[in-house]
């Protein structure tokens, strides 16, 4: 017991000495939000409701105007306060889970409560709004972000905590 | 059968404690309802705040297992005050074992189940995720909560420990010696989750898991401990102080004082220990091979009652010479 006791303190003594080199607390073990910051920012849509609307589906490179709905807005607003161009994929949520997975993606939209099983592949904001469904039950929504990320997730909370303050 | 809150005699079966014992007992409950109602707002706390945090999860389950000693304690200091009866000539004391037994295997189990999923999620390398929380209008990182929490739950537990301690060594209860044990190195579990969301915090992803795995192992570590000490106490190990340090000086002290009496020529015990009270058998070889007389058996034996609280279930058997098959080793003290 002893020797967990050194141990678990000898981590957080390198814990401090750590966070005292500056950077972001929290921090992207793949430096997700400084990559994105200034450069593009890489949004997985799937088609889904009014949530995403992909109006060229398959037909080569997609331009923003390509991609429409409710969540795709928030993704384009989130974009531009980070200075960044959107770069879109569209694809089923599979496709773009796994892609997610593998680090081909930034982002995920379309839909996506917070009962999704993707949590594997993917990280969860918090619940930004809610929706019901015909059969009464009320969904809870989110988007997908790479698993670990955490300062781009948390630039993302804050984003959508302010969308949802605003409803 | 008496309440402890009564103030009236208590008695462990036969046994009844004396005024030390039977407030030592009352401030054990007392205290044990304490822990009770800590665990409860921190298990709640750390659960609202646990995330996806592998650390977070195993200080949890960590929390949810320190619910098995006070239950076990509480539960058995009820049930070995039933006196002896047709069916359970040797009363209850043994209750105190039983529950002691399934708290270490449950440990065991857990803090084995934990280590693997620790070590099969750092091996995988699944990067733990701890995003915002709204906290009175603003997003903060979920992550400052739980170190928060942690924090805050770190220090009682030693305190409530260091006072079981001392109660333990007056009650001669093991399951509150584990308990109290346990208690005092649970600060350790808060600073390692601590230490792991700060990892996470870092970017250090794995720190979640090396935090993880060192609670983990510090449960397997209690469970396998207390196992072994719940087994060999139910295997009828010879008496052992509280702490399980040393044989417990009443063998020596009743040889001691049997060998001394003027009929005797020489005598030996084998002392069991069944839960907190002693179950005595002493062999006693009567000088010059004559029978000592009804009342000197009588009075040696109440002699021994008289010595300690713990012996009351006491035998003096004469016989014409030591049975060695029975009393192995030199002596009953434990010296070797």
């Amino acid at each position: 017991m002893r020797r967990l006791g050194s141990m678990a303190g000898l981590l957080l003594a390198a814990l401090l000495v750590l966070s005292g080199c500056g950077s972001s607390f929290p921090a992207d073990p793949e430096g997700t939000l400084e990559r994105v910051r200034g450069g593009t920012l890489r949004v997985g849509a799937s088609m889904n409701g009014d949530w995403v609307r992909i109006s060229a589906p398959g037909s080569g490179e997609l331009s923003s105007n390509d991609v429409q709905g409710t969540e795709a807005e928030l993704a384009k607003e989130f974009a531009t306060r980070l200075g960044a161009r959107i770069e879109w994929v569209a694809g089923t949520e599979h496709v773009l889970a796994d892609e997610l997975k593998h680090g081909g993606l930034d982002l995920v939209i379309g839909g996506v409560d917070d009962k999704t099983p993707w949590v594997t592949h993917a990280g969860l904001t918090r619940p930004y709004t809610e929706s019901r469904d015909g059969r009464g039950n009320i969904h809870k929504h989110v988007m997908l972000v790479p698993l670990g990320e955490n300062a781009f997730l948390l630039e993302l909370d804050k984003y959508l905590m302010e969308v949802k303050a605003q409803q | 059968m008496t309440d402890v809150r009564s103030g009236g005699a208590v008695r462990f079966g036969h046994t009844e404690l004396p005024a030390e014992q039977r407030e030592a007992l009352r401030k054990a409950a007392k205290l044990e309802w304490a822990t009770m109602g800590f665990l409860a707002v921190t298990t709640t706390l750390v659960f609202l705040v646990l995330g996806n945090s592998q650390a977070m999860k195993a200080a949890w389950i960590e929390d949810l297992l320190s619910f098995l000693p006070p239950i076990s304690f509480l539960l058995a200091s009820r049930v070995i005050r039933k006196p002896p009866s047709v069916d359970h000539p040797y009363g209850y004391h043994r209750s105190t074992g039983v529950a002691h037994l399934v708290a270490a295997v449950t440990l065991t189990v857990m803090g084995g189940y934990l280590l693997v999923e620790s070590g099969l999620g750092l091996l995988k390398a699944e990067h733990p995720t701890i995003g915002g929380i709204e906290l009175f209008g603003s997003t903060i990182w979920l992550g400052w909560l739980m170190m928060g929490v942690m924090l805050l739950t770190a220090a009682p537990p030693v305190f409530l420990g260091r006072a079981k301690m001392k109660l333990a060594a007056t009650l001669h209860d093991k399951v509150l010696y584990a308990d109290a044990d346990m208690n005092k190195a649970d600060w350790m579990t808060a600073v390692a989750a601590v230490a792991g969301v700060g990892g996470i915090g870092l970017g250090l992803w794995w720190a979640d898991y090396a935090a993880a795995l060192l609670i983990s192992a510090s449960i397997l570590h209690d469970g396998f401990k207390n196992t072994r000490a719940a087994v060999s106490a139910l295997m009828d190990k010879r008496a052992m102080t509280y702490d399980d340090g040393e044989p417990h000086p009443l063998g020596r002290q009743v040889d001691t004082y049997l060998r001394s009496l003027d009929w005797a020529a020489d005598a030996k015990s084998r002392i069991r220990d069944e839960g907190h009270v002693f179950h005595i058998e002493s062999f006693v070889v009567p000088a010059g091979g004559a029978m000592p007389t009804l009342e000197k058996l009588e009075s040696a034996r109440k002699a021994c009652v008289a010595m300690d609280w713990k012996v009351q279930d006491m035998v003096i058997i004469p016989v014409a010479e030591l049975p060695s098959e029975f009393l192995p080793g030199p002596t009953s003290g434990g010296e070797h």
